[in-house]
Protein backbone atom coordinates (compact mmCIF):
# COMPACT_ATOMS: atom_id res chain seq x y z
CA UNK A 1 0.00 0.00 0.00
CA UNK A 2 2.81 2.37 0.86
CA UNK A 3 4.47 1.98 -2.52
CA UNK A 4 1.15 2.92 -4.04
CA UNK A 5 1.02 6.19 -2.08
CA UNK A 6 4.62 6.88 -2.96
CA UNK A 7 3.81 6.48 -6.61
CA UNK A 8 0.82 8.80 -6.26
CA UNK A 9 2.99 11.49 -4.77
CA UNK A 10 5.55 11.27 -7.51
CA UNK A 11 2.89 11.92 -10.15
CA UNK A 12 3.59 15.35 -8.71
CA UNK A 13 3.21 17.95 -11.37
CA UNK A 14 0.13 16.44 -12.90
CA UNK A 15 -2.25 16.22 -9.97
CA UNK A 16 -3.82 12.77 -9.89
CA UNK A 17 -7.39 13.92 -10.33
CA UNK A 18 -6.64 16.07 -13.36
CA UNK A 19 -4.72 13.19 -14.83
CA UNK A 20 -7.62 10.80 -14.41
CA UNK A 21 -9.91 13.41 -15.91
CA UNK A 22 -7.69 13.67 -19.00
CA UNK A 23 -7.84 9.90 -19.45
CA UNK A 24 -11.62 9.94 -19.13
CA UNK A 25 -11.98 12.72 -21.70
CA UNK A 26 -9.73 10.90 -24.18
CA UNK A 27 -11.60 7.64 -23.70
CA UNK A 28 -14.96 9.35 -24.19
CA UNK A 29 -13.81 11.09 -27.37
CA UNK A 30 -12.56 7.79 -28.74
CA UNK A 31 -15.62 5.88 -27.69
CA UNK A 32 -18.20 8.48 -28.65
CA UNK A 33 -18.67 7.49 -32.30
CA UNK A 34 -19.57 3.99 -31.15
CA UNK A 35 -21.97 5.24 -28.48
CA UNK A 36 -23.59 7.52 -31.04
CA UNK A 37 -23.94 4.54 -33.38
CA UNK A 38 -25.73 2.45 -30.74
CA UNK A 39 -27.97 5.34 -29.64
CA UNK A 40 -28.89 6.16 -33.22
CA UNK A 41 -29.83 2.54 -33.88
CA UNK A 42 -32.79 3.04 -31.54
CA UNK A 43 -33.91 6.29 -33.18
CA UNK A 44 -36.11 7.26 -36.08
CA UNK A 45 -34.59 9.09 -39.04
CA UNK A 46 -36.06 12.39 -37.85
CA UNK A 47 -34.64 11.97 -34.33
CA UNK A 48 -31.21 11.16 -35.79
CA UNK A 49 -31.38 14.43 -37.71
CA UNK A 50 -32.86 16.73 -35.08
CA UNK A 51 -31.31 15.53 -31.80
CA UNK A 52 -28.04 13.75 -32.64
CA UNK A 53 -26.70 13.87 -29.07
CA UNK A 54 -29.87 12.93 -27.20
CA UNK A 55 -30.33 9.54 -25.59
CA UNK A 56 -32.86 7.43 -27.45
CA UNK A 57 -36.39 7.75 -26.03
CA UNK A 58 -36.91 4.01 -26.00
CA UNK A 59 -34.68 0.98 -26.33
CA UNK A 60 -36.34 -1.17 -28.94
CA UNK A 61 -34.34 -4.08 -30.28
CA UNK A 62 -36.94 -4.54 -33.02
CA UNK A 63 -34.73 -2.62 -35.42
CA UNK A 64 -31.82 -4.87 -34.61
CA UNK A 65 -33.94 -7.96 -35.29
CA UNK A 66 -35.11 -6.37 -38.53
CA UNK A 67 -31.54 -5.60 -39.62
CA UNK A 68 -30.52 -9.15 -38.79
CA UNK A 69 -33.39 -10.54 -40.88
CA UNK A 70 -33.86 -8.26 -43.89
CA UNK A 71 -30.20 -7.26 -43.98
CA UNK A 72 -29.03 -10.90 -44.11
CA UNK A 73 -26.58 -10.08 -41.32
CA UNK A 74 -27.08 -13.58 -39.98
CA UNK A 75 -26.09 -15.06 -43.34
CA UNK A 76 -23.02 -12.82 -43.62
CA UNK A 77 -21.95 -13.69 -40.09
CA UNK A 78 -22.34 -17.39 -40.84
CA UNK A 79 -20.25 -17.03 -44.01
CA UNK A 80 -17.58 -15.14 -42.10
CA UNK A 81 -17.56 -17.83 -39.43
CA UNK A 82 -17.16 -20.63 -41.99
CA UNK A 83 -14.43 -18.87 -43.97
CA UNK A 84 -12.59 -17.75 -40.84
CA UNK A 85 -12.91 -21.14 -39.15
CA UNK A 86 -11.62 -23.03 -42.17
CA UNK A 87 -8.76 -20.58 -42.77
CA UNK A 88 -7.62 -20.63 -39.15
CA UNK A 89 -7.80 -24.43 -39.07
CA UNK A 90 -5.72 -24.58 -42.27
CA UNK A 91 -3.17 -22.08 -40.99
CA UNK A 92 -2.73 -23.92 -37.68
CA UNK A 93 -2.46 -27.40 -39.15
CA UNK A 94 -0.30 -26.63 -42.19
CA UNK A 95 1.69 -24.01 -40.28
CA UNK A 96 2.46 -26.35 -37.39
CA UNK A 97 3.52 -29.15 -39.75
CA UNK A 98 5.83 -26.82 -41.68
CA UNK A 99 7.26 -25.28 -38.51
CA UNK A 100 7.92 -28.80 -37.19
CA UNK A 101 9.83 -29.77 -40.33
CA UNK A 102 11.90 -26.57 -40.35
CA UNK A 103 12.64 -26.75 -36.65
CA UNK A 104 13.45 -30.43 -36.16
CA UNK A 105 14.94 -31.67 -39.43
CA UNK A 106 17.96 -30.70 -41.52
CA UNK A 107 17.34 -31.45 -45.18
CA UNK A 108 18.28 -30.31 -48.66
CA UNK A 109 16.43 -27.17 -49.76
CA UNK A 110 15.54 -26.14 -46.20
CA UNK A 111 16.96 -22.62 -46.45
CA UNK A 112 15.46 -22.06 -49.88
CA UNK A 113 11.99 -23.07 -48.72
CA UNK A 114 12.26 -20.99 -45.57
CA UNK A 115 13.38 -18.04 -47.64
CA UNK A 116 10.43 -18.40 -50.00
CA UNK A 117 8.04 -18.46 -47.08
CA UNK A 118 9.75 -15.46 -45.48
CA UNK A 119 9.08 -13.55 -48.70
CA UNK A 120 5.45 -13.76 -47.69
CA UNK A 121 6.18 -11.52 -44.69
CA UNK A 122 7.49 -8.83 -47.00
CA UNK A 123 5.27 -9.02 -50.08
CA UNK A 124 2.15 -6.84 -50.07
CA UNK A 125 -1.20 -8.16 -51.25
CA UNK A 126 -0.81 -5.90 -54.28
CA UNK A 127 2.05 -8.03 -55.60
CA UNK A 128 -0.21 -11.00 -56.27
CA UNK A 129 -3.91 -10.28 -56.16
CA UNK A 130 -4.26 -9.39 -59.86
CA UNK A 131 -2.90 -12.69 -61.13
CA UNK A 132 -4.56 -14.52 -58.26
CA UNK A 133 -7.91 -13.22 -59.43
CA UNK A 134 -7.37 -14.28 -63.05
CA UNK A 135 -6.17 -17.68 -61.81
CA UNK A 136 -9.24 -18.12 -59.61
CA UNK A 137 -11.50 -17.05 -62.48
CA UNK A 138 -9.90 -19.57 -64.85
CA UNK A 139 -10.28 -22.36 -62.29
CA UNK A 140 -13.86 -21.27 -61.57
CA UNK A 141 -13.33 -20.96 -57.83
CA UNK A 142 -14.47 -17.35 -57.64
CA UNK A 143 -17.89 -17.15 -56.01
CA UNK A 144 -17.15 -20.17 -53.86
CA UNK A 145 -15.89 -20.08 -50.27
CA UNK A 146 -12.59 -21.57 -51.45
CA UNK A 147 -11.81 -18.27 -53.17
CA UNK A 148 -11.38 -16.79 -49.69
CA UNK A 149 -10.27 -19.78 -47.63
CA UNK A 150 -7.30 -20.56 -49.90
CA UNK A 151 -5.76 -17.06 -50.01
CA UNK A 152 -6.48 -16.35 -46.32
CA UNK A 153 -4.69 -19.58 -45.41
CA UNK A 154 -1.79 -18.80 -47.74
CA UNK A 155 -1.45 -15.24 -46.42
CA UNK A 156 -1.51 -16.38 -42.80
CA UNK A 157 1.08 -19.13 -43.18
CA UNK A 158 4.36 -17.16 -43.27
CA UNK A 159 3.90 -15.46 -39.92
CA UNK A 160 2.37 -18.60 -38.39
CA UNK A 161 5.32 -20.77 -39.45
CA UNK A 162 7.79 -18.18 -38.22
CA UNK A 163 6.20 -17.86 -34.77
CA UNK A 164 5.56 -21.58 -34.30
CA UNK A 165 9.12 -22.38 -35.32
CA UNK A 166 10.39 -20.00 -32.63
CA UNK A 167 8.32 -21.96 -30.08
CA UNK A 168 9.58 -25.34 -31.28
CA UNK A 169 13.21 -24.22 -31.47
CA UNK A 170 13.09 -23.64 -27.73
CA UNK A 171 12.16 -27.28 -27.04
CA UNK A 172 15.18 -29.50 -26.19
CA UNK A 173 15.86 -32.24 -28.71
CA UNK A 174 15.97 -34.95 -26.00
CA UNK A 175 12.21 -34.75 -25.65
CA UNK A 176 11.76 -35.80 -29.25
CA UNK A 177 14.57 -38.35 -29.19
CA UNK A 178 13.03 -40.00 -26.13
CA UNK A 179 9.74 -40.46 -27.93
CA UNK A 180 11.63 -41.79 -30.91
CA UNK A 181 13.41 -44.39 -28.76
CA UNK A 182 10.02 -45.44 -27.42
CA UNK A 183 9.22 -46.33 -31.03
CA UNK A 184 7.12 -43.35 -32.11
CA UNK A 185 7.18 -42.55 -35.83
CA UNK A 186 7.59 -39.03 -37.23
CA UNK A 187 3.87 -38.44 -37.40
CA UNK A 188 3.41 -39.65 -33.82
CA UNK A 189 6.19 -37.37 -32.60
CA UNK A 190 4.53 -34.44 -34.33
CA UNK A 191 1.04 -35.25 -33.12
CA UNK A 192 1.69 -36.28 -29.55
CA UNK A 193 4.81 -34.27 -28.63
CA UNK A 194 5.05 -31.18 -30.83
CA UNK A 195 1.40 -30.17 -31.10
CA UNK A 196 0.65 -30.21 -27.35
CA UNK A 197 3.82 -28.19 -26.68
CA UNK A 198 2.74 -25.68 -29.30
CA UNK A 199 -0.62 -24.96 -27.70
CA UNK A 200 0.12 -21.41 -26.47
CA UNK A 201 1.72 -20.53 -29.80
CA UNK A 202 -1.23 -21.96 -31.68
CA UNK A 203 -3.61 -19.86 -29.58
CA UNK A 204 -1.71 -16.69 -30.43
CA UNK A 205 -1.60 -17.53 -34.12
CA UNK A 206 -5.29 -18.46 -34.09
CA UNK A 207 -6.26 -15.08 -32.69
CA UNK A 208 -4.49 -12.84 -35.14
CA UNK A 209 -5.32 -15.12 -38.07
CA UNK A 210 -8.99 -15.10 -37.08
CA UNK A 211 -9.07 -11.32 -36.78
CA UNK A 212 -7.46 -10.74 -40.15
CA UNK A 213 -9.66 -13.30 -41.94
CA UNK A 214 -12.79 -11.95 -40.27
CA UNK A 215 -11.99 -8.40 -41.34
CA UNK A 216 -10.43 -8.94 -44.80
CA UNK A 217 -12.09 -6.82 -47.45
CA UNK A 218 -10.24 -6.41 -50.77
CA UNK A 219 -10.19 -10.07 -51.86
CA UNK A 220 -13.71 -10.62 -50.58
CA UNK A 221 -14.82 -7.68 -52.70
CA UNK A 222 -13.13 -9.04 -55.83
CA UNK A 223 -13.94 -12.74 -55.54
CA UNK A 224 -17.46 -12.94 -54.10
CA UNK A 225 -20.36 -11.44 -56.05
CA UNK A 226 -23.01 -13.88 -54.84
CA UNK A 227 -24.81 -12.22 -51.93
CA UNK A 228 -25.45 -15.58 -50.26
CA UNK A 229 -21.68 -16.10 -49.85
CA UNK A 230 -20.64 -12.62 -48.77
CA UNK A 231 -18.74 -12.17 -45.53
CA UNK A 232 -19.42 -9.40 -43.03
CA UNK A 233 -17.26 -6.65 -44.59
CA UNK A 234 -18.62 -6.98 -48.13
CA UNK A 235 -22.07 -7.97 -46.93
CA UNK A 236 -22.31 -4.87 -44.80
CA UNK A 237 -21.24 -2.76 -47.73
CA UNK A 238 -23.97 -4.31 -49.88
CA UNK A 239 -26.44 -3.73 -47.05
CA UNK A 240 -25.44 -0.09 -46.76
CA UNK A 241 -26.06 0.53 -50.45
CA UNK A 242 -29.42 -1.30 -50.33
CA UNK A 243 -30.73 0.75 -47.40
CA UNK A 244 -28.96 4.04 -48.04
CA UNK A 245 -31.63 6.15 -46.40
CA UNK A 246 -32.83 3.97 -43.54
CA UNK A 247 -30.26 5.25 -41.07
CA UNK A 248 -31.72 3.57 -38.00
CA UNK A 249 -31.52 0.21 -39.72
CA UNK A 250 -27.95 0.84 -40.88
CA UNK A 251 -26.88 1.88 -37.39
CA UNK A 252 -28.54 -1.28 -36.06
CA UNK A 253 -26.53 -3.42 -38.46
CA UNK A 254 -23.30 -1.63 -37.53
CA UNK A 255 -24.08 -2.11 -33.84
CA UNK A 256 -24.80 -5.81 -34.28
CA UNK A 257 -21.41 -6.28 -35.92
CA UNK A 258 -19.55 -4.11 -33.43
CA UNK A 259 -20.83 -5.24 -30.03
CA UNK A 260 -19.62 -8.85 -30.21
CA UNK A 261 -16.14 -7.57 -31.04
CA UNK A 262 -16.12 -5.36 -27.93
CA UNK A 263 -17.19 -8.31 -25.80
CA UNK A 264 -14.58 -10.55 -27.39
CA UNK A 265 -11.93 -7.97 -26.64
CA UNK A 266 -12.97 -7.63 -23.00
CA UNK A 267 -12.99 -11.40 -22.50
CA UNK A 268 -9.82 -12.23 -24.43
CA UNK A 269 -7.95 -8.94 -24.12
CA UNK A 270 -4.77 -10.54 -22.84
CA UNK A 271 -4.56 -13.10 -25.64
CA UNK A 272 -5.55 -10.56 -28.26
CA UNK A 273 -2.91 -8.09 -27.13
CA UNK A 274 -0.33 -10.90 -27.07
CA UNK A 275 -1.38 -12.02 -30.54
CA UNK A 276 -1.33 -8.55 -32.00
CA UNK A 277 1.98 -7.56 -30.49
CA UNK A 278 3.60 -10.94 -31.18
CA UNK A 279 4.48 -9.96 -34.71
CA UNK A 280 5.77 -6.51 -33.89
CA UNK A 281 7.58 -6.51 -30.57
CA UNK A 282 9.96 -9.36 -30.04
CA UNK B 1 16.37 -35.19 -35.06
CA UNK B 2 16.80 -37.71 -37.85
CA UNK B 3 13.68 -38.48 -39.86
CA UNK B 4 12.77 -42.15 -40.26
CA UNK B 5 12.66 -41.69 -44.01
CA UNK B 6 14.46 -39.03 -46.02
CA UNK B 7 11.25 -37.88 -47.62
CA UNK B 8 9.51 -37.21 -44.28
CA UNK B 9 10.48 -33.51 -43.85
CA UNK B 10 9.13 -32.78 -47.31
CA UNK B 11 5.86 -34.52 -46.56
CA UNK B 12 5.36 -32.17 -43.60
CA UNK B 13 6.07 -29.19 -45.85
CA UNK B 14 4.12 -30.10 -48.95
CA UNK B 15 0.67 -28.87 -47.84
CA UNK B 16 1.86 -25.47 -46.60
CA UNK B 17 4.19 -24.86 -49.55
CA UNK B 18 1.55 -25.99 -52.03
CA UNK B 19 -1.07 -23.57 -50.73
CA UNK B 20 1.43 -20.74 -50.40
CA UNK B 21 2.92 -21.40 -53.82
CA UNK B 22 -0.47 -21.66 -55.49
CA UNK B 23 -2.09 -18.60 -53.93
CA UNK B 24 0.89 -16.27 -53.43
CA UNK B 25 4.19 -17.16 -55.13
CA UNK B 26 2.82 -18.25 -58.50
CA UNK B 27 0.53 -15.18 -58.72
CA UNK B 28 3.46 -12.88 -57.85
CA UNK B 29 5.42 -14.28 -60.77
CA UNK B 30 2.40 -14.05 -63.06
CA UNK B 31 1.59 -10.46 -62.02
CA UNK B 32 5.19 -9.59 -62.82
CA UNK B 33 4.81 -11.28 -66.22
CA UNK B 34 1.51 -9.49 -66.93
CA UNK B 35 3.20 -6.17 -66.26
CA UNK B 36 5.06 -6.50 -69.60
CA UNK B 37 1.89 -7.15 -71.58
CA UNK B 38 -1.22 -5.49 -72.80
CA UNK B 39 -4.12 -7.68 -71.80
CA UNK B 40 -7.77 -7.27 -70.87
CA UNK B 41 -7.94 -10.44 -68.78
CA UNK B 42 -9.40 -12.87 -71.34
CA UNK B 43 -8.56 -11.91 -74.95
CA UNK B 44 -5.17 -12.19 -76.61
CA UNK B 45 -2.16 -11.08 -74.65
CA UNK B 46 0.40 -8.84 -76.32
CA UNK B 47 3.98 -8.38 -75.18
CA UNK B 48 4.79 -4.68 -74.91
CA UNK B 49 8.12 -4.64 -73.06
CA UNK B 50 8.51 -1.77 -70.65
CA UNK B 51 5.67 0.29 -72.12
CA UNK B 52 3.46 -0.07 -69.05
CA UNK B 53 6.22 1.15 -66.75
CA UNK B 54 6.92 4.12 -69.02
CA UNK B 55 3.23 4.88 -69.09
CA UNK B 56 3.07 4.69 -65.29
CA UNK B 57 6.00 7.08 -64.96
CA UNK B 58 4.20 9.60 -67.16
CA UNK B 59 0.74 9.06 -65.70
CA UNK B 60 -0.18 12.16 -63.71
CA UNK B 61 -2.97 10.32 -61.92
CA UNK B 62 -0.61 7.57 -60.81
CA UNK B 63 1.98 10.07 -59.61
CA UNK B 64 -0.71 12.01 -57.76
CA UNK B 65 -1.89 8.79 -56.15
CA UNK B 66 1.61 8.32 -54.73
CA UNK B 67 1.65 11.90 -53.49
CA UNK B 68 -1.69 11.30 -51.75
CA UNK B 69 -0.56 8.12 -50.09
CA UNK B 70 2.65 9.79 -48.90
CA UNK B 71 0.65 12.64 -47.37
CA UNK B 72 -1.68 10.10 -45.82
CA UNK B 73 1.29 8.21 -44.35
CA UNK B 74 2.77 11.43 -42.96
CA UNK B 75 -0.56 12.20 -41.29
CA UNK B 76 -0.92 8.68 -39.90
CA UNK B 77 2.60 8.69 -38.44
CA UNK B 78 1.39 11.59 -36.36
CA UNK B 79 -2.17 10.41 -35.71
CA UNK B 80 -1.37 6.76 -35.13
CA UNK B 81 2.22 6.32 -33.97
CA UNK B 82 2.78 9.62 -32.15
CA UNK B 83 -0.69 9.66 -30.59
CA UNK B 84 -0.31 5.98 -29.70
CA UNK B 85 3.00 6.74 -27.99
CA UNK B 86 1.49 9.54 -25.91
CA UNK B 87 -1.52 7.40 -24.98
CA UNK B 88 0.74 4.54 -23.93
CA UNK B 89 2.75 7.01 -21.84
CA UNK B 90 -0.42 8.19 -20.12
CA UNK B 91 -1.70 4.69 -19.43
CA UNK B 92 1.64 3.45 -18.16
CA UNK B 93 1.79 6.19 -15.51
CA UNK B 94 -1.40 5.00 -13.92
CA UNK B 95 -1.97 1.33 -14.36
CA UNK B 96 -4.89 0.74 -12.10
CA UNK B 97 -8.26 0.82 -13.84
CA UNK B 98 -6.64 1.20 -17.20
CA UNK B 99 -8.50 -1.76 -18.72
CA UNK B 100 -11.64 0.23 -19.50
CA UNK B 101 -9.44 2.89 -21.01
CA UNK B 102 -7.67 0.40 -23.20
CA UNK B 103 -11.02 -1.13 -24.20
CA UNK B 104 -12.28 2.26 -25.35
CA UNK B 105 -9.16 3.01 -27.35
CA UNK B 106 -8.48 -0.46 -28.71
CA UNK B 107 -11.94 -1.62 -29.79
CA UNK B 108 -11.76 0.07 -33.21
CA UNK B 109 -8.78 -2.16 -34.10
CA UNK B 110 -11.05 -5.18 -33.76
CA UNK B 111 -13.66 -3.91 -36.20
CA UNK B 112 -13.71 -4.60 -39.92
CA UNK B 113 -12.49 -1.47 -41.70
CA UNK B 114 -15.72 -1.44 -43.69
CA UNK B 115 -17.72 -1.03 -40.48
CA UNK B 116 -15.42 1.78 -39.42
CA UNK B 117 -15.69 3.42 -42.82
CA UNK B 118 -19.49 3.28 -42.94
CA UNK B 119 -19.71 4.59 -39.38
CA UNK B 120 -17.34 7.48 -40.08
CA UNK B 121 -19.06 8.34 -43.34
CA UNK B 122 -22.01 9.04 -41.00
CA UNK B 123 -19.86 11.00 -38.56
CA UNK B 124 -18.79 13.21 -41.47
CA UNK B 125 -22.28 13.27 -43.02
CA UNK B 126 -23.36 16.69 -44.10
CA UNK B 127 -26.97 16.53 -42.92
CA UNK B 128 -26.87 14.77 -39.57
CA UNK B 129 -23.19 13.95 -39.04
CA UNK B 130 -21.80 13.94 -35.56
CA UNK B 131 -18.89 16.22 -36.42
CA UNK B 132 -20.87 19.10 -37.89
CA UNK B 133 -23.47 18.77 -35.13
CA UNK B 134 -20.74 18.93 -32.50
CA UNK B 135 -19.30 22.06 -34.14
CA UNK B 136 -22.72 23.73 -33.92
CA UNK B 137 -22.96 22.76 -30.25
CA UNK B 138 -19.64 24.39 -29.50
CA UNK B 139 -20.58 27.52 -31.46
CA UNK B 140 -18.14 26.77 -34.25
CA UNK B 141 -20.63 26.76 -37.16
CA UNK B 142 -18.07 28.44 -39.41
CA UNK B 143 -15.89 25.34 -39.33
CA UNK B 144 -18.62 23.11 -40.77
CA UNK B 145 -17.58 21.36 -43.95
CA UNK B 146 -18.69 18.68 -46.35
CA UNK B 147 -15.68 16.82 -44.96
CA UNK B 148 -15.50 13.95 -47.43
CA UNK B 149 -16.84 15.95 -50.37
CA UNK B 150 -14.34 18.77 -50.23
CA UNK B 151 -11.01 18.06 -51.98
CA UNK B 152 -9.30 20.27 -49.39
CA UNK B 153 -10.36 18.15 -46.41
CA UNK B 154 -11.14 14.66 -47.74
CA UNK B 155 -7.64 13.19 -47.43
CA UNK B 156 -7.22 14.55 -43.91
CA UNK B 157 -10.68 13.29 -42.97
CA UNK B 158 -9.77 9.74 -44.04
CA UNK B 159 -6.42 9.99 -42.21
CA UNK B 160 -8.22 10.95 -38.99
CA UNK B 161 -10.34 7.80 -39.22
CA UNK B 162 -7.19 5.76 -39.70
CA UNK B 163 -5.79 7.46 -36.60
CA UNK B 164 -8.94 6.65 -34.65
CA UNK B 165 -8.45 2.98 -35.46
CA UNK B 166 -4.72 2.49 -35.18
CA UNK B 167 -3.76 4.84 -32.34
CA UNK B 168 -5.03 2.06 -30.07
CA UNK B 169 -2.99 -0.53 -31.95
CA UNK B 170 0.27 1.38 -31.48
CA UNK B 171 -0.69 2.28 -27.92
CA UNK B 172 -0.88 -1.45 -27.23
CA UNK B 173 2.53 -2.11 -28.75
CA UNK B 174 4.14 0.76 -26.84
CA UNK B 175 2.37 -0.10 -23.63
CA UNK B 176 3.79 -3.62 -23.83
CA UNK B 177 7.25 -2.19 -24.53
CA UNK B 178 7.00 0.31 -21.67
CA UNK B 179 6.12 -2.40 -19.20
CA UNK B 180 9.39 -4.13 -20.08
CA UNK B 181 11.46 -1.11 -19.04
CA UNK B 182 13.13 -2.21 -15.79
CA UNK B 183 11.44 -0.63 -12.77
CA UNK B 184 14.85 0.04 -11.16
CA UNK B 185 15.69 2.44 -13.96
CA UNK B 186 12.44 4.29 -13.46
CA UNK B 187 12.75 4.35 -9.69
CA UNK B 188 16.32 5.64 -9.94
CA UNK B 189 15.20 8.46 -12.22
CA UNK B 190 12.35 9.28 -9.83
CA UNK B 191 14.79 9.48 -6.92
CA UNK B 192 16.83 11.92 -8.96
CA UNK B 193 13.73 14.08 -9.09
CA UNK B 194 12.52 13.39 -12.62
CA UNK B 195 8.88 14.30 -13.21
CA UNK B 196 6.56 12.12 -15.25
CA UNK B 197 7.13 14.10 -18.43
CA UNK B 198 10.91 13.95 -18.12
CA UNK B 199 10.68 10.29 -17.32
CA UNK B 200 8.66 9.77 -20.49
CA UNK B 201 10.89 11.84 -22.76
CA UNK B 202 14.31 11.00 -21.43
CA UNK B 203 13.96 7.44 -20.13
CA UNK B 204 10.96 5.54 -21.40
CA UNK B 205 10.85 6.65 -25.04
CA UNK B 206 14.58 6.19 -25.68
CA UNK B 207 14.40 2.74 -24.09
CA UNK B 208 11.71 1.49 -26.46
CA UNK B 209 13.39 2.76 -29.61
CA UNK B 210 13.16 -0.67 -31.22
CA UNK B 211 9.41 -0.84 -30.80
CA UNK B 212 9.13 2.65 -32.25
CA UNK B 213 11.21 1.72 -35.30
CA UNK B 214 9.11 -1.36 -35.97
CA UNK B 215 5.92 0.67 -35.53
CA UNK B 216 7.10 3.24 -38.04
CA UNK B 217 7.83 0.46 -40.49
CA UNK B 218 4.37 -1.04 -39.96
CA UNK B 219 2.73 2.36 -40.33
CA UNK B 220 4.61 3.26 -43.51
CA UNK B 221 4.40 -0.08 -45.32
CA UNK B 222 0.82 -0.55 -44.12
CA UNK B 223 -0.01 2.93 -45.38
CA UNK B 224 1.22 2.14 -48.90
CA UNK B 225 -1.12 -0.87 -48.87
CA UNK B 226 -4.13 1.14 -47.70
CA UNK B 227 -7.40 0.42 -49.46
CA UNK B 228 -10.49 -0.36 -47.36
CA UNK B 229 -11.15 3.06 -45.84
CA UNK B 230 -10.49 4.86 -49.10
CA UNK B 231 -12.62 2.52 -51.16
CA UNK B 232 -15.67 2.75 -48.89
CA UNK B 233 -15.48 6.40 -47.83
CA UNK B 234 -14.44 8.21 -51.02
CA UNK B 235 -13.33 5.68 -53.66
CA UNK B 236 -10.69 8.15 -54.75
CA UNK B 237 -12.96 11.17 -54.90
CA UNK B 238 -13.79 14.04 -54.73
CA UNK B 239 -12.12 14.87 -58.05
CA UNK B 240 -9.38 12.32 -57.41
CA UNK B 241 -8.26 14.05 -54.19
CA UNK B 242 -8.04 10.76 -52.30
CA UNK B 243 -6.96 8.47 -55.14
CA UNK B 244 -4.20 6.24 -53.80
CA UNK B 245 -2.21 3.63 -55.75
CA UNK B 246 -4.37 0.69 -54.74
CA UNK B 247 -7.76 2.30 -55.48
CA UNK B 248 -6.32 3.49 -58.79
CA UNK B 249 -4.93 0.14 -59.86
CA UNK B 250 -8.05 -1.73 -58.76
CA UNK B 251 -10.05 0.57 -61.03
CA UNK B 252 -7.59 0.11 -63.91
CA UNK B 253 -7.76 -3.67 -63.69
CA UNK B 254 -11.29 -4.46 -62.57
CA UNK B 255 -13.25 -1.56 -64.04
CA UNK B 256 -11.32 -0.76 -67.21
CA UNK B 257 -9.76 -4.18 -67.83
CA UNK B 258 -6.17 -2.94 -68.11
CA UNK B 259 -4.59 -5.99 -66.52
CA UNK B 260 -1.13 -5.28 -67.90
CA UNK B 261 -1.01 -1.65 -66.88
CA UNK B 262 -2.51 -2.38 -63.45
CA UNK B 263 0.07 -5.11 -62.89
CA UNK B 264 2.90 -2.71 -63.71
CA UNK B 265 1.56 -0.23 -61.16
CA UNK B 266 1.20 -3.06 -58.64
CA UNK B 267 4.84 -3.98 -59.22
CA UNK B 268 5.98 -0.39 -58.66
CA UNK B 269 4.07 -0.33 -55.39
CA UNK B 270 5.51 -3.72 -54.43
CA UNK B 271 9.04 -2.51 -55.11
CA UNK B 272 8.50 0.47 -52.80
CA UNK B 273 7.08 -1.66 -49.97
CA UNK B 274 9.73 -4.38 -50.26
CA UNK B 275 12.57 -1.82 -50.48
CA UNK B 276 11.33 -0.07 -47.33
CA UNK B 277 11.04 -3.40 -45.55
CA UNK B 278 14.62 -4.33 -46.47
CA UNK B 279 15.99 -0.92 -45.43
CA UNK B 280 14.36 -1.24 -42.02
CA UNK B 281 15.55 -4.82 -41.69
CA UNK B 282 19.10 -3.59 -42.31
CA UNK B 283 18.76 -0.74 -39.83
CA UNK B 284 17.61 -3.20 -37.20
CA UNK B 285 20.08 -5.90 -38.04
CA UNK B 286 22.19 -5.60 -34.91
CA UNK B 287 19.15 -6.65 -32.94
CA UNK B 288 17.34 -9.13 -35.13
CA UNK B 289 13.72 -8.21 -35.02
CA UNK B 290 10.58 -9.67 -36.42
CA UNK B 291 9.06 -7.57 -39.15
CA UNK B 292 5.40 -8.16 -39.70
CA UNK B 293 3.91 -6.57 -42.78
Amino acid sequence: MSTRTAQRLTVGRIPGLLFTLALVVIAVVFFFPMLWMVFSSFKSNSAIFSTPFALPTEIDFGRWAEAWEVGHIGQYALNSAIVTGASVFGILLLGAAAAFAFSRYRFRGRNLLMGLLALGLLLPLQSYFIAQSTLFTQLAITDTRWALIIPYTAMGLPLAVYLLKVYLDAVPDELFEAARIDGAGDLRVFGSIALPLLRPGLATVAIFSALSSWNEFLLALLYIQDDALKTIPTGLLAFSSRYVTDYGLLFSALSIVTLPMIIIYIVFNKQIVDGITAGSVK
Amino acid sequence: MKPNRRVTPYLFLVPAMAVFGFAVLFPVVMTFAYSFTEWNGYGTMQFVGLDNYIEAANDVLFRDSFLHVVLYIAATILLEVAVGLVLAGLVSVKRRGSLWFRVAIFTPVMLPMVVVAVLWAFVYNNDFGLLNAALVNFGLEDLQRVWLGDPATALLAVSVVSGWVYAGFYMTIFYAAFSQVPTEVIEAARLDGAGEWQLFRRIKVPMIRNAITVSLLLCITGGFQGFDLFYVMTNGGPYGATEIPTTYLVKSVFTFGNVGYGSAMAMVLTAVVVALGLVFARVNREKPEKVNA
